[in-house]
This record gives C-alpha cells, sequence and structure tokens, in this order.
C-alpha cells in the first residue's frame, strides 16, 4: 500500500522513536516467555513479495490468457442458454418450499433441467 | 480517480506514515498520526484518515468506535477505495464475510487495479472456497503483477482446486522455468518441485510424476519424501523389484514404520506366502535385534505353532519387561478366536508356573517378581475384551494383592466396573487412583471423565480445576482451551440429566471451537504462498473442508439433533424448572423442599456469576492496557442455557447441527435417519424421500434406518391431495427403494436376514406391534429374548428393549418389563441399569416409570 517512506516532519517525532523501542523489547520479553504464540504472531507479519526477474514471462503469459478468455467465453455462453430456459414460476416455489433451498438454487437446478420438475426433484432427492 | 478533498503534501505523508504504522501492528504511533491530521480544523472530516483511524482502533479492541469511525469516514468519502477497502477489512474481521466481499467489489470499482483489495478479495474467495471467484481474481492478480512468484502460484493453484490438473501443471511449468534455484540447499524450490509433483500423482500421471523426481532429485532437499515416493510410484507402476529394493532401504532407515513392511509385502506379492514373509522379518529382526515391529507384525498373519511360538516369546519379553499396553498391542489379532485360545491358554500357564517356581515354563530361567504382576493384569484385560467380568476382576484383585499401591491396576478396575454397567463403583475406583498421584494429569482426566459419566458434574470440574488455570473457573478454563471431550462428557450428562438447556450450551460451545479452527486458517492462504509450503496448505484446505467428519462434532451434534427433537415433542412451560428429571418422583413437600433449595442455589450462582463478570472485566480492562493486541474475532453472543432450551425452532437448530453431517458423513446411516426423524417432523415429503434415499446407500440393514423405511411407506399412504409433481416423484423412486412391497413383508424380511441380532429383533419387534397390535405377545417374546445364539446382546441393547418395554412402544407389559428387567440382571449382575429398584421408592411412584429412570441413567454409555 505505502511505498515512499516520509521524511520526519515535525517535533512530536523523538518521542514517537521512543515507543517504537519501547514496544519492541515489550516483544523481546513475551516471545521469551511464550515462544509458541510469538511464531504463531508472525503469520500474520506484513512482507513485501518479492519481484521474480523479468524473464520471458511473456510466453508463459500468452498461454495462460488464451485460456482465461475460452474460459469466460464458455462460461458466459452456459449463463446465455441457461437464462433462455422457461420455467414456471409454481414450480420453483414448490421446490423452495419442498427442499428448503434458497430460491437462486431452485431456479438454477429448474433450468439445468430444462424446466422439468420431475427431473430437478429426483435430482434434489439425491 | 483522485480522492475528494486531497490532502497537502505534509498530511499526504503523515497519512501514509498511518498506513505503515498499521501494517507494522504500531498502532498506537498510528493513532497519533491520525490525530495530527485530525485536529487540524480543515481536515478533521477527512474520510480516509477517519477509515483509518477506525481500522487502527479495532485492531486495539475498540470495536464500537472503530465502526464509528470507518462509517463516518464512508459517508465523506463514499467514491475512496480506501474508504470501502477500510471498510471490508473491519466486516471481515467480524467475519462478515459475505459483507466483506461487497466493500471490496465497492472498491474496486473505484480503483479496479488496486492490487491490495484484489489480494484481500481472494483471501476471502479461497476461505469461502469460492473457487471460480477466485481463479478470477488470482489471474487478474497475475496479469497485474506477472513479476510475482505468488501471482502464479495462486493461479496455479486456483486450478489445482478446481481440479484442472492439466491448466495448473501448465503454469507451474511456466513458472518453474523462471526460476533459478540457489546452487546449495533451496528448501522453497524445492517444495515447489514437490507441489509439482504432487499434482501430477494427483492427475494420475505416474510416468510423468516419476520422471520429474528423477531429472530434479539434486534440488528437492525431502529425501523421505523422495524415497518414500518412488517406491510408491514403482509399485504403481508395477515395477516390483525395483520397488522392493526401495522399501528394503526404508526399513533400514527406520525399522519401526509398519507401512514399509507393507509396501515391501505388497510389491513382492508376499500376502499368500507366509513362509516368504516372515523371512523378511527374520531377516530384519537379525539387523537390527531391539526393533518392536518385525517382533508385532508377524503375530497378525501366522497361524498355529509358529503363531504360538512367536506370541509366547513376546509375551514373555512383555511381562518380563513389565510393559503396560502389551495387551493394547495385541489386542487387533484378538478377532482370531483360536489365537484368543493361545494366548489365554500361554499366561493362565504363565501364572500356574511363575507361582510355583518363579519361571515362565519348567524350562526357563528365574523371572523376576514383577512378572506374576504384570500376568495377573494382562489378564484381567484379556477377559475384560471378553466381556467376561467374573474373571477380570478376579485376576485384578489378585494383582493389587500382589502390589497394592500400584496405579494402572486400579485405573483398570475401574474400567472393567465401567464395562459391566456399574458406574458408581468405576468413580471410586477411578478416584483411588487418582489419590495415588495427585500430580499425574492423565488419571486426573480419567478420573474427570468418569465422573461425568457418573453425572457428578461438579465434582468433575473440581477434579480439573487441580490442573487448569488459577482465578477463573475450570469449566471456563476448559472451554478456552477447545477441551472438547469434557465438554462432550458434560453435554451428555446433562442430557442425562434432562438438563436440555445445559446440554445444548455445551454442544453449541463445541460446535463453535469448529467454526473457530475453520477461521483459524485465514491467516494461512498468505503465509503458505509466501512460505511456499504448498503441500501442507493444500492439506490444509482439505481437511479444513472435512473438519466437521471429525467424531468430535458428529458425537455432539448427534446429541443436540436429539434434544432438539425431544424439546420440539415436548417444550418447555413457561414454569418448567428444566432441572431434574425425578422431580416427578418426589412429594408435593419434598418438591417444595427442592425448589427452595433451588431457588437459594440458583441465587448463590448468580451472585458468584457477577463476581467473575465482575472481575473478568477488570482483568480485561487490564489486558487490553497492558498490550495492544489485536482482538480475535468478534465477541460471540453468550449461550444461556435457558434460552437455549426455550427456543421458537427447534427444528431448525436440529437441522443446523445436521447440515455439515449430511455433507461430510453420507456414508453413516445415522445421519440419514436424524435427518429423517427432523423431516418426518416437518413433514416435508421430498426431504424425508432423499433421507432415505442416500440411507439406503449408506447401511439398508441399520434397525433404526428399518423403522424410518416402515413409517415412510405408511405416512405416504395416509396423504392425501399431494401437488402432482411431488407424487410423480415419491412414486417413481418408492419403486426402486420398496420394489412393491408392503409393511408386513418388509418387516418379515429384515427379520429373516437378521434374525441372529438382538437390536435387529427390536427393531423388526416395535414394528410388527405397530403394524399389527394383535401380534403383541410374539412382538415381546421376540424383543426379550435372551437366548445365547443371539449377538449385540450388552448392556446398552438391552437397556433400549427395557425401555421400549416400558414406553409403551410394544404395548402395555409391565409383567414383561419386570422379568425382562430380571433376567437382564441375571446376565449383567453388575449393572446397575437392572437392579430393582428399593421397596420405598416404588410406593411413590408408578412401577414401570422407576424402571425406564434407572435405565436411562446410563443411557449413552459405553
Amino acid at each position: 500500500m505505502a511505498s515512499g517512506e516520509a521524511k520526519p516532519v515535525n517535533a512530536e517525532e523523538p518521542e514517537v522513536e521512543e515507543n517504537d523501542e519501547e514496544a519492541e523489547e515489550k516483544g523481546k520479553k513475551t516471545a521469551k516467555h511464550d515462544a509458541g504464540a510469538a511464531d504463531l504472531e508472525k503469520v500474520t507479519d506484513y512482507v513485501e513479495e518479492k519481484e521474480i526477474a523479468a524473464q520471458d514471462i511473456q510466453d508463459a503469459m500468452r498461454v495462460v490468457s488464451d485460456r482465461q478468455n475460452r474460459e469466460a467465453k464458455a462460461k458466459h455462453e452456459k449463463e446465455k442458454e441457461l437464462s433462455k430456459v422457461k420455467i414456471n414460476k409454481d414450480d420453483v416455489d414448490l421446490i423452495v418450499h419442498e427442499m428448503e433451498i434458497p430460491r437462486t438454487k431452485a431456479e438454477r437446478v429448474l433450468r439445468e433441467y430444462k424446466g422439468n420438475i420431475v427431473e430437478a426433484l429426483v435430482f434434489l432427492t439425491n | 480517480m483522485p480522492p475528494k478533498n486531497p490532502l497537502p503534501p505534509k498530511e499526504s505523508a503523515l497519512f501514509k506514515r498511518i498506513l505503515k504504522c498499521y501494517e507494522q501492528k504500531q498502532y498506537k504511533n498510528g493513532l497519533k498520526f491520525a490525530k495530527q491530521i485530525l485536529t487540524n480544523p480543515r481536515f478533521c472530516e477527512h474520510g480516509e484518515t477517519l477509515a483509518m483511524k477506525g481500522l487502527t482502533l479495532n485492531c486495539l479492541g475498540r470495536k464500537e468506535e472503530a465502526y464509528d469511525h470507518v462509517r463516518r469516514g464512508l459517508r465523506n468519502d463514499l467514491s475512496s477505495h480506501v474508504c470501502w477497502h477500510v471498510y471490508g477489512l473491519l466486516q471481515r474481521s467480524d467475519r462478515k464475510y459475505d459483507e466483506a466481499i461487497k466493500c471490496y467489489r465497492n472498491a474496486l470499482r473505484w480503483d479496479k487495479d488496486n492490487l491490495q483489495i484484489l489480494r484481500d478479495l481472494s483471501l476471502l474467495q479461497v476461505q469461502m472456497r469460492d473457487m471460480e471467484g477466485y481463479r478470477e481474481t488470482r489471474y487478474q492478480l497475475l496479469a497485474l503483477r506477472p513479476g510475482q512468484r505468488a501471482s502464479w502460484i495462486g493461479y496455479a493453484m486456483a486450478y489445482h482446486l478446481l481440479k484442472d490438473y492439466d491448466m495448473c501443471l501448465r503454469i507451474l511449468e511456466e513458472f518453474r522455468k523462471t526460476q533459478t534455484p540457489k546452487p546449495y540447499y533451496d528448501y522453497e524450490h524445492s517444495e515447489l518441485l514437490l507441489y509439482q509433483n504432487l499434482v501430477m500423482q494427483e492427475a494420475g500421471m505416474k510416468e510423468e510424476a516419476m520422471e520429474h523426481l528423477r531429472s530434479y532429485d539434486k534440488q528437492i532437499v525431502d529425501r523421505l519424501y523422495v524415497q518414500e515416493t518412488t517406491a510408491h510410484l514403482l509399485t504403481l507402476m508395477e515395477e516390483h523389484e525395483k520397488a522392493a529394493g526401495i522399501y528394503k532401504d526404508l526399513i533400514d532407515r527406520n525399522p519401526e514404520n509398519w507401512a514399509y513392511y507393507r509396501g515391501y509385502e505388497t510389491a513382492m506379492h508376499l500376502n499368500d506366502k507366509p513362509d516368504e514373509r516372515m523371512e523378511l522379518y527374520k531377516d530384519v529382526l537379525e539387523k537390527f535385534p531391539r526393533a518392536t515391529m518385525p517382533k508385532r507384525l508377524p503375530l497378525n498373519f501366522t497361524t498355529d505353532d509358529v503363531f504360538r511360538e512367536l506370541i509366547d516369546d513376546y509375551l514373555k519379553k512383555a511381562l518380563r519387561k513389565g510393559v503396560p499396553p502389551s495387551f493394547v498391542s495385541i489386542k487387533s489379532i484378538y478377532q482370531d478366536p483360536s489365537k484368543v485360545k493361545v494366548i489365554e491358554d500361554l499366561v493362565l500357564s504363565y501364572v500356574d508356573n511363575l507361582k510355583e517356581s518363579g519361571k515362565f515354563d519348567s524350562n526357563g530361567e528365574e523371572e523376576p517378581a514383577t512378572a506374576l504382576l504384570w500376568a495377573y493384569y494382562y489378564l484381567a484385560q484379556h477377559f475384560d475384551f471378553l466381556r467376561n467380568e467374573v474373571k477380570a476382576l478376579e485376576f485384578i484383585n489378585l494383582g493389587i494383592e500382589h502390589t497394592p499401591l500400584l496405579i494402572e491396576l486400579y485405573v483398570f478396575k475401574a474400567k472393567i466396573y465401567k464395562h459391566a454397567g456399574d458406574i458408581e463403583e468405576a468413580v471410586r475406583l477411578m478416584d483411588e487412583a487418582q489419590s495415588l498421584d495427585t500430580a499425574d494429569r492423565y488419571i486426573n482426566s480419567k478420573c474427570a471423565k468418569y465422573m461425568l459419566r457418573a453425572n457428578r458434574i461438579q465434582e468433575a470440574a473440581d477434579m480439573c480445576s487441580k490442573f487448569t488455570r488459577e482465578g477463573i473457573p475450570a469449566v471456563e478454563n476448559l472451554n478456552e482451551m477447545q477441551c472438547m471431550w469434557f465438554q462432550t462428557e458434560c453435554a451428555f450428562a446433562y442430557k442425562r440429566l434432562g438438563k436440555w438447556g445445559e446440554a445444548l450450551k455445551k454442544c453449541h460451545e463445541i460446535d463453535r471451537h469448529f467454526t473457530e479452527i475453520i477461521e483459524d486458517q485465514f491467516d494461512f492462504h498468505t503465509y503458505c504462498m509466501r512460505k511456499m509450503t504448498l503441500r501442507s496448505y493444500v492439506g490444509l484446505l482439505r481437511l479444513e473442508d472435512a473438519l466437521r467428519s471429525h467424531p468430535f462434532y458428529s458425537r455432539v451434534a448427534f446429541l443436540a439433533v436429539e434434544i432438539y427433537l425431544h424439546l420440539s415433542e415436548h417444550p418447555l412451560a413457561d414454569t418448567d424448572q428444566d432441572n431434574d428429571v425425578n422431580s416427578e418422583n418426589l412429594s408435593p413437600s419434598e418438591l417444595k423442599k427442592m425448589k427452595r433449595k433451588q431457588r437459594k442455589a440458583q441465587k448463590k450462582a448468580e451472585l458468584e456469576k457477577e463476581k467473575q463478570k465482575a472481575e473478568q472485566e477488570k482483568k480485561d480492562q487490564n489486558k487490553n492496557k497492558a498490550q495492544d493486541g489485536e482482538m480475535d474475532g468478534p465477541k460471540e453472543e453468550e449461550l444461556i442455557p435457558d434460552k437455549l432450551a426455550r427456543i421458537d425452532d427447534p427444528l431448525e437448530q436440529a437441522i443446523h447441527f445436521l447440515k455439515p453431517l449430511q455433507m461430510l458423513t453420507p456414508q453413516c446411516v445415522e445421519t440419514h435417519v436424524q435427518a429423517y426423524e427432523i423431516y418426518s417432523r416437518k413433514g416435508k415429503l421430498l426431504l424425508m424421500l432423499q433421507s432415505l434415499k442416500r440411507g439406503v446407500l449408506a447401511d439398508r440393514a441399520n434397525p433404526q434406518f428399518h423403522t424410518c423405511l416402515i413409517h415412510f411407506l405408511q405416512y405416504v399412504q395416509e396423504q392425501r391431495e399431494l401437488p402432482g409433481p411431488t407424487k410423480t416423484v415419491i412414486d417413481r423412486e418408492m419403486k426402486n427403494i420398496y420394489e412393491g412391497k408392503t409393511a408386513l413383508q418388509l418387516n418379515e424380511e429384515f427379520l429373516a436376514s437378521n434374525a441372529n441380532s438382538q437390536e435387529h429383533r427390536l427393531a423388526a419387534a416395535r414394528m410388527m406391534y405397530k403394524l399389527d397390535s394383535s401380534r403383541q405377545v410374539e412382538a415381546v417374546k421376540l424383543a426379550t429374548s435372551l437366548e445365547g445364539h443371539l449377538t449385540g446382546v450388552t448392556i446398552q441393547n438391552c437397556i433400549s428393549v427395557l425401555e421400549c418395554l416400558c414406553s409403551g412402544e410394544l404395548g402395555k407389559c409391565e409383567q414383561e418389563a419386570k422379568d425382562y428387567q430380571l433376567l437382564s440382571h441375571q446376565r449383567f449382575p453388575y449393572a446397575t441399569a437392572f437392579i430393582a429398584p428399593s421397596p420405598s421408592s416404588s410406593l411413590t411412584t408408578n412401577h414401570s416409570e422407576q424402571i425406564l429412570v434407572n435405565g436411562s441413567a446410563l443411557k449413552n454409555e459405553s
């Protein structure tokens, strides 16, 4: 998030530094008593990411992005097809009421079974 | 988009320092910088600074102020990605993940390429297992920062978790090509290679995985894993000679790992060749004469004289040395009755010989005096395992006579009484054992557990308090420590006492532990990627996915379901003291006295509680002052037993506990039985059908499940006017399950194929009477038989029969219940459940009820 180091800008600065040291000392003390907890604490530490030396990332990236585009397209088409299926509101109500599942899920299953309520219910009771 | 009301350079620098302080967990300094900005009247309403101040306050545990500041900040600057991001982080720390995701999405609207926000979003997505979304986000991160290794690893892992191995491997391979390992010991690179290898194995690409291990052999530092995996892959590729060679090396490396022996045997196809198999162990034993595995494993497959010779040697060594767990170490061979006989004869002969001459047999050497003691101890365990309590007690008493102060003997004697059904005596003995060494936490815990089995909850807590932190009640400390065995036993004890609310509280506490463990994985999403411990990370994700399949969860989940089912049928009235199941047996004056006592106790408890609360608050304050420690998640709503027992929607609560089990343990038929019970009370036909369909796949022959099958058949017939589709589905599916049979036919078939099992007979009898009450005599006879050839005649099952007789499920049969109680008493003389009540108590109460009370006192034992 923050990349540039800010310069000391006001008079309160020294006091702050002092506090830093204090905090650090305290950290050391607890570490002695409670090594396990201290290790756990490190898990949440913030660490700057290392960069890979920029080599021929280009080729690799091409492989990846081709695939990504194809997948996005396939997904989009499937969604489009599903949205075309006509479903009956009463059927959705029945599924929601009988199977106790969220409405969106009921609709989706019904669409996947091309609006056939019996097939959808057989699937849901599996 | 530039933020509204941008800060001038000086303040802007200060703001950056706030961010830095937040990252480095220097929250107090962060607040100081925030104050410097906000005290300037021109910026006192600066949105982003307010938001950051709030976030920092949150880390110091000042939740309410935090929300105030962050919300105010956001209102002042709705188009700032920082404000939205901060609001998301705040929600995340409160575990409102769905809300947090919405906030992040808003933040990305104002700054769509913000790395930090994308990273945080990806963390939430993997935590919520929205793998498709995770893949999308990781793709964006990769496209933005192809130079970072985490970008590649994260993207590859998304495919791995989506089981698209091919793509995962391609990404990993492209990434690996960009890496140059350090010349000497590069652990992280080694882990990357092994992760790549793991994906190959999971994709079933054995040749490629083998080749991969070979070509990068020099760069991999986990040598043991390489060796084990090579052997495993060679076996899969049917290169048995080579595999066997490696397993031989592994045995040399660690002769105590039985998996290596098994690997060798599989590779060499030794399973049907006992002689050659034995050769292996002889060889190893020659090389490592002190190893135990080559002595223990042949006991599994040898028979007759060879076995006799080996077990003779094994037992003598153990008894001579005095190895307390030697029985446990060979318990698994007790499945073979002929081996049990050999062992019994041998140890009994040792005892005779030791008493006579101090030797195991006529031609041996003089043994230490303790050999006899350990032989007694072994025999007690042996006979206890065979459920011969009389003999077991005989030998344990001989042992105690021989060495009166050996703790193990008392511990085991207590166990014998527990198995025999006399928990009071077991507690007494365990307490004695405990008093012999009060500094032994194992025995302390055992003792507490036995006390809980005897429903002595307060005593158990006092016992535990010898080892829990001082200053807070033991029960609280044990909850904090996620000590689940204790809480489970407490829950069962409360349930036996009819304290539904208290029992539910324990169930919920354990449920929360599991939630906690799932939350705890959050930090590892970044940590493991950074440290490249990818194999362990995937292992962790899979463990968390299936966490609630752990028996610690399923046990209390079933208990909670049982209690909620009970409460749904017998809701507590407002006046009900949910305190004592026995209260109905008391005379009015006694009842009054008891009530008074209870009120007093309650008052006292409340006072005590308040005092503790005050103390706790004081402590909390101190804690907050002492460290600018982070708060661990949101404060949970307090669990109040009375409220828990008086909920409006017990069935929904039951479903809450059951849902994870439906997902995670579909192979366990109990899951579906309980689901059926819940949904049948809700009258949800299709969900009942669902439970049946799943149960049929798990274990159709289960007695409880059988009763569900019959119930459904009748229930459907009673229904009129079902909606068309529902009826079609039910008709169609029932054809598969029932094959057109009637309930009667079903029951007869069930009985015929399980005629010798007591549990199945009881279920069949119950259904028989339910279907045709004129067959009562036949049904009762079926249920109450205790003939010798029956299997599964245990104390627990006999109690079930007795309860069934008393509850009227087989019609009115008071005399039969009494007779059965007597019969069971003869069969299990020590079991308190079958001891007829004393005449004095039977004056005030109905007899069959008293029997039932005695019976249920021991329910859910074992």
